[in-house]
Order: C-alpha cells, then sequence, then structure tokens
C-alpha cells in the first residue's frame, strides 16, 4: 500500500464533489424507496386482512414474486424491459429526466414492499388471540379493537425486522449502480479508475455505508426503546 | 408468446451453460456451481465464527464480531469490489470473476450464516452443554459431539434460505463479468436489442422457479424438524427460534 | 338472565354441548364443574359468542346473542356481558388505569373525567388503588386478575362471567382474586363461574352445574351436591378431588 493518502481524495475537489453527489443520490435512493416501500405495504397488508380470498392470493403473489426473483433482476427487468413497453415519448421524457433513478426508486421501493408487509403481518400474528377476545368481549368492534388494542402491540413487534430490512434496503441502493445511477458505489469506482487510489476511495465508502446502516439501527434501537411496552425488557 | 417461446427456444443452450465449451462454464449451472460451493465454503467458516462470538475470550469474540457487523452493513457490490481489488493484491496474480465472486460469497455468506450457527446454538436448552460438561467432555467436545449436531440439525431450513439467498446473490457477478445466468441474459438481449421485456420476463421467471422450488423444500425440511421435536410442544420451530434469538441479539 | 334453551355445539363428528338446558336467574352465583375437557369453557364462552352454537337458543336479558345480528349490535350486547379470562389478557401497552377506562371511553362514549374517577373507584374495590400508573407487566397474577375483573366491571354489565379465574395462578395468589368474586356475590351481582375452587363454590355459589363429555349431569345446591351428588359420574370427580 504505497502512500496511504486519504486526503487526496477527500480534499480533492473534483472527487469530492462526486463523493457528495454520490451520497445524494444513494440518500435520495433510499428515502424514496423506503416511503413507496413502506406506503404500499400498509395497503398490501389491508388487502390481505380482507376476507376476500383472491385478494390474499394475489398478495401472496406479489410477496412470493418479490422474494424469490434478485433484486438486480427486477431492477433489469424494470429498467430495460418494462421502460420498453412504455410510449416512446414517455421513454424520451424519463432518458432526460434521471430515469434510471425513477426506476431504482420504483423497483426497490415494490421489492422492499414485500418484505416489509411480511414484517408487519408476523407483528399482527405475533399478538396472541386473546387480546382480540378480551377486546371483543368488552364490546369493541373489528375496527376498534385493531385500532386501540391490536395494531399499537404489532406495530411494537414488527419494529426489529422492519429496522433490518429497512438496512437492506438502503443497501440494495447500491444495485442501482448496474442501471448507470451516479450512486455512491458508482461514484467510487469513478473516483478509483482516475485517481487510482482503490483502498483509500473503497475505505471512505465502506466507512460511510457503516456509519448510515449503523445510524438506521440506532435509530431502530431508539424507536424500540422510546415506544416499549413497560415492565417488559 | 410466441416471442418468449422462441427467445427461449434459440437461447436455452447459452442460459444453461453458457458459452462452454467454448468459453467459461456459465449460464444456470455457473450460478448453481457458485451458490453451492459458495455456501459449502462459507459454512465451515461461518461455524468458527460463530464458536468465535461464543467463546469466552474477547481476543475472539470482537473481531469476529466487528467483521460481522462491517459485512452486514456494507452492500454485498462493496464487497465484490473489495475481493476484486484485494485479492489478486494479496496472492500476487489476478483471479477470474467467477473466482472473486466465489471468495465475495464465501466472506459474505460466512457472515450471515454466523449468525444463524449462532442461533441454532443459543436456541438449544442450556441444560444440553451443563450435561455434556457435567460428563467431563470439555468446551469444544461438548460442542463437536452434542451441541452442533443438534444445532446444525434445527438449523437446515435456515440454511436452505441462506442457499436460496446466496443464489439471488450470485446475480451481481454480472458487474463483474461473471458468466453466470444474468450476464448470459444480457448477452441476448444486446443481441437481440427488440424484445428487452421478453428476455428480462424469462430471467425473472427462471429465477423464480429455482428459488420458489427451493423455499418450498425449506419449508417442507422445517415441518420435518419440528415434527421430530414434537415431544416439546412449548417450543418454536427452529427458524422462529433462531428468528427470535437474530432479533433479540 | 341468562337462559340456555337446547343448546347444542358440534364440528365435525365431535359433540362438544350435548343438549344444554339451563337457566341462571338475576342474582344468582353458579359454578360450573367437572373434569377437563367436559366442554365447561366453551358452554361459558357461548354466552357471549366467543364461541358460536350449532343449534338452539341463548337467552341473555331478553336477546338471542345466537340470532343473527349485525356486528354493532353483537357489540353494543358484549359491552353488557363482564367477561374474566383465565389467562387475564390485559393489554399490555396501556396503563392499569387506561385498561380500565379505555372501553368505557371508546365503546360507550363516557368521558374522560367520569370514566378515570370510575376506573379509580373500581381499583379501590378490588384493592390496588396506588397501582393506577403500573402496566401489567409489572404486576403479579394475582394483581393482573383483579384488574382484568375492575376492567370488566368498568361496562357496568348486568352479569359477569368467569372462566377459570384462578386457575393460571401460583396458590398464595388465588385467595385476593376469590375475596374479590365473593365481594362481588355478596353485592348481587349475577354471576357464572368456570373453576376447581370447590371451597368458593361451597360458600357463595346458589347452584352448582356438573358437566361431563358435553352434558350437564347434575344441577344442585352446594349442599346438596357436595354431600349427597346424584350422578355417579359426579360421585366420582368428588371423591376423585378429595383423594389428594
Amino acid at each position: 500500500m504505497k502512500n496511504f493518502d486519504l486526503t487526496a481524495i477527500l480534499l480533492n475537489g473534483e472527487f469530492g464533489a462526486m463523493l457528495l453527489k454520490g451520497i445524494r443520490l444513494t440518500l435520495e435512493i433510499a428515502a424514496g424507496s423506503w416511503l413507496l416501500a413502506m406506503s404500499l405495504a400498509l395497503v398490501l397488508l389491508v388487502v390481505r386482512l380482507t376476507p376476500n380470498v383472491i385478494a390474499q392470493r394475489a398478495v401472496a403473489a406479489y410477496v412470493s414474486y418479490h422474494r424469490n426473483v434478485p433484486t438486480l433482476v427486477q431492477l433489469m427487468l424494470w429498467y430495460f424491459g418494462i421502460s420498453s413497453l412504455l410510449p416512446n415519448d414517455v421513454q424520451g421524457w424519463l432518458s432526460e429526466h434521471n430515469g434510471e433513478a425513477l426506476f431504482a426508486i420504483i423497483a426497490l421501493g415494490l421489492c422492499q414492499a414485500a418484505y416489509f408487509s411480511e414484517d408487519l403481518r408476523s407483528g399482527l400474528r405475533s399478538v396472541p388471540d386473546g387480546q382480540t377476545e378480551a377486546a371483543r368481549a368488552l364490546g369493541h368492534g373489528y375496527l376498534g379493537a385493531m385500532r386501540f388494542v391490536i395494531l399499537p402491540q404489532a406495530v411494537r413487534n414488527a419494529v426489529p425486522a422492519l429496522v433490518n430490512h429497512s438496512v437492506s434496503l438502503f443497501k440494495n441502493s447500491s444495485l442501482a449502480m448496474a442501471i448507470g445511477v451516479a450512486e455512491l458505489t458508482h461514484a467510487v469506482k469513478e473516483i478509483e479508475s482516475q485517481s487510482f487510489r482503490t483502498f483509500e476511495t473503497y475505505l471512505i465508502a465502506t466507512v460511510l455505508y457503516l456509519v448510515f446502516s449503523l445510524l438506521i439501527m440506532a435509530a431502530g434501537a431508539w424507536l424500540s426503546r422510546r415506544h416499549s411496552i413497560t415492565g417488559t425488557r | 408468446m410466441t416471442d418468449l417461446y422462441q427467445i427461449l427456444r434459440d437461447n436455452w443452450l447459452l442460459l444453461l451453460v453458457g458459452q462452454y465449451p467454448n468459453g467459461p462454464m456459465g449460464g444456470i449451472v455457473c450460478t448453481l456451481l457458485l451458490s453451492v460451493l459458495g455456501i459449502a465454503l462459507a459454512f465451515p467458516l461461518s461455524v468458527l465464527m460463530a464458536l468465535a462470538r461464543l467463546s469466552p475470550w474477547r481476543i475472539l469474540r470482537w473481531p469476529t464480531t466487528g467483521l460481522v457487523y462491517v459485512v452486514r452493513g456494507v452492500p454485498l457490490l462493496m464487497v465484490i469490489l473489495w475481493v476484486y481489488f484485494l485479492v489478486p493484491v494479496l496472492i500476487g496474480r489476478n483471479v477470474s470473476g467467477f473466482t472473486t465472486m466465489l471468495c465475495t460469497l464465501v466472506i459474505y455468506e460466512g457472515a450471515y450464516l454466523s449468525e444463524v450457527v449462532r442461533a441454532g446454538i443459543q436456541a438449544l436448552p442450556r441444560g444440553q452443554l451443563e450435561a455434556a460438561r457435567a460428563l467431563g467432555n470439555s468446551y469444544l467436545g461438548a460442542m463437536w459431539s452434542v451441541i452442533l449436531p443438534q444445532a446444525l440439525y434445527n438449523m437446515l431450513p435456515s440454511l436452505l434460505s441462506q442457499f436460496v439467498s446466496a443464489v439471488k446473490e450470485t446475480t451481481l457477478g454480472y458487474v463483474i463479468n461473471v458468466q453466470e445466468l444474468t450476464f448470459a441474459a444480457n448477452q441476448i438481449n444486446n443481441q437481440l436489442l427488440t424484445k428487452p421485456f421478453h428476455v428480462f420476463f424469462i430471467l425473472a421467471v427462471t429465477y423464480y422457479v429455482v428459488c420458489y422450488t427451493l423455499t418450498q423444500l425449506a419449508h417442507a425440511l422445517e415441518r420435518r424438524v419440528t415434527k421430530k421435536r414434537q415431544g416439546r410442544q412449548d417450543v418454536a420451530p427452529p427458524s422462529q427460534q433462531a428468528a427470535n434469538v437474530v432479533a433479540g441479539a | 338472565m341468562i337462559c340456555f334453551n337446547e343448546i347444542n355445539k358440534w364440528y365435525g363428528s365431535y359433540h362438544a354441548l350435548i343438549d344444554i338446558n339451563a337457566e341462571v336467574k338475576k342474582g344468582e352465583v353458579v359454578v360450573v364443574c367437572g373434569p377437563s375437557g367436559s366442554g365447561k369453557s366453551t358452554l361459558i364462552r357461548t354466552v357471549n359468542r366467543l364461541e358460536e352454537v350449532k343449534s338452539g337458543q341463548l337467552l341473555f336479558d331478553g336477546n338471542d346473542i345466537h340470532a343473527p345480528m349485525t356486528s354493532m349490535t353483537l357489540n353494543r350486547l358484549r359491552s353488557r356481558i363482564g367477561f374474566v379470562f383465565q389467562s387475564f389478557n390485559l393489554f399490555p401497552h396501556l396503563s392499569v388505569l387506561e385498561n380500565i377506562m379505555m372501553s368505557p371511553m371508546r365503546v360507550r362514549g363516557v368521558n374522560r373525567t367520569d370514566a378515570r374517577a370510575k376506573a379509580q373507584q373500581l381499583l379501590d374495590r378490588v384493592g390496588l388503588s396506588n397501582k393506577a400508573g403500573a402496566y401489567p407487566a409489572q404486576l403479579s397474577g394475582g394483581q393482573q386478575q383483579r384488574v382484568a375483573i375492575a376492567r370488566a366491571l368498568a361496562m357496568e354489565p348486568p352479569a359477569m362471567l368467569f372462566d377459570e379465574p384462578t386457575s393460571a395462578l401460583d396458590p398464595e395468589m388465588v385467595g385476593e382474586v376469590l375475596t374479590v368474586m365473593r365481594g362481588l356475590a355478596n353485592d348481587g351481582m349475577t354471576m357464572m363461574c368456570v373453576t376447581h375452587e370447590m371451597n368458593f363454590a361451597r360458600e357463595v355459589a346458589d347452584q352448582i352445574w356438573f358437566m361431563d363429555a358435553g352434558r350437564i349431569l347434575e344441577k344442585a345446591t352446594p349442599q346438596a351436591f357436595f354431600n349427597s351428588p346424584q350422578h355417579p359420574r359426579a360421585q366420582r370427580f368428588l371423591s376423585d378431588l378429595r383423594a389428594h
């Protein structure tokens, strides 16, 4: 490792700008897909709870597809496959306006929605039946029981899994590199090929990813602690 | 529909074995080869790492825990880049994409598997280890003959799940030109150019079939393993136990 | 108050409740006992329709609980039947006071101040005045069950159902719960209890129903039942109980 020098990367104006742009894109993709994933997961959960068997099977199929097909392939299917099915002027508009990032957000968001909805569903199933019985015995309706008794417990139970999958979502943002989005990993490869300082560049990226992952996990732990049920660990 | 059939008919060999024998083994065979070798090699490593994390000596515990946290906190793509860069530096000559991808999988899956193994060991009742020690076994002896056999049997479903993850992870080999299934599909797409949706649809369906089958196998295994422990009806199924321990840790 | 008319429940080939005909009059305390698997829990759970019946009529205060009805009507009926579970089923994410206050507020529309005052009153009645701010996980089993009783009482039901209220408790805590139940009985509450606590039955019950294999085999006053049980199965049950 000849003359290890972090400042050559960090203080260099051009590289610094590329890094910042990469970080910004990574965060944008992560945030965008997280919001999409969470909202869609809630919708999926509600649909799954309806007594309609076809609706339930549809959601199960959705989850099954997104869990068994690799994320990179899903991304490719969206970016190369589905975009080709769009009308030409839409395709033109997309390629001028950062379409890659949009497809990345859609693909990653749809994928993680499957995982989030399963986490929420597990959270629901982990609430003991006795809770529903007690709520119904007191005269609460289905919605009332859900709102005041079941959901508060279900969400708390689901938080650890949700946090884990949020970290996965964040890490998956790096896959966008394969369709040309200039996020952090892409930026790092660019810098590396220009500066030949592979070790330093990779180290910076690794540290950045680690910091963000740990931040997400810490946020999850804080959330868990703050809303933990008093008296339990 | 006929387009799909046409593409499949014309390119099935490429998708199956890549350009072999006119090139390295590719396609699905390469994907499965990578996954199987990756898990097979990662597994002993993961057992060692799990034992290190559970050992009473900080000098073993801390670096291993650190390594696991780092690998879990960094995208797989980053790990690939690191391995791609470091392995030639460490052994002094260039290596093929396949080897790089294999090493990456071993490290990445090793870290994740070590958590599964650790959870499996911790999910066993404490009494097992105590009984083994009381009979005079050493810690490692007890591990080898009593704890690990039981833990590993209970972990089979989770192991299979990780294998499915490995299959999905092989797709990232595409980025470093490993000739696996995704790479083959992209080759086809670059030739055809006019039917990207069909090509990638076939790709998605292929992975779905492979992974779904393996997942169903894992569920069947899980039922079998849970049935074998049926005496203890107060105990959660092994993967749930593992999930509990991992989530709680 | 609670009328069972030809109640039958079966699923597949298993007949859980067979030709149940019985009545709990207003102000009466009925204890249902019998060996495990006899259907006593199933029976009491049909009263507020936590279990369905296949045929027969179950009247609570004149209303047929198992007639087809909107869920709103069922909810309203259920809010008038107090139910205490074997596993307490307190809501862990709410404090003791909130557990008791919540249903009057949300189901009956009672305002917060009144609900809180009533809840505190009920806590005093069950002997837990200083536990208002505690959470269920911080309480012992006996304390949790007493809170569960207070929670059921908060809805001001004309009748209370108890499904093995002390079976999940350590022996030293059984007494505190039975004391509360005894107090309720003395205040004239209509009660139906499934329990193994025979001393409690002897002191407090007006009627004892002995069940086995889905049927009520004997209905008698505690006097009659404990001193001279008629049905051979009941005789065997009592002698088994005395044996240990």
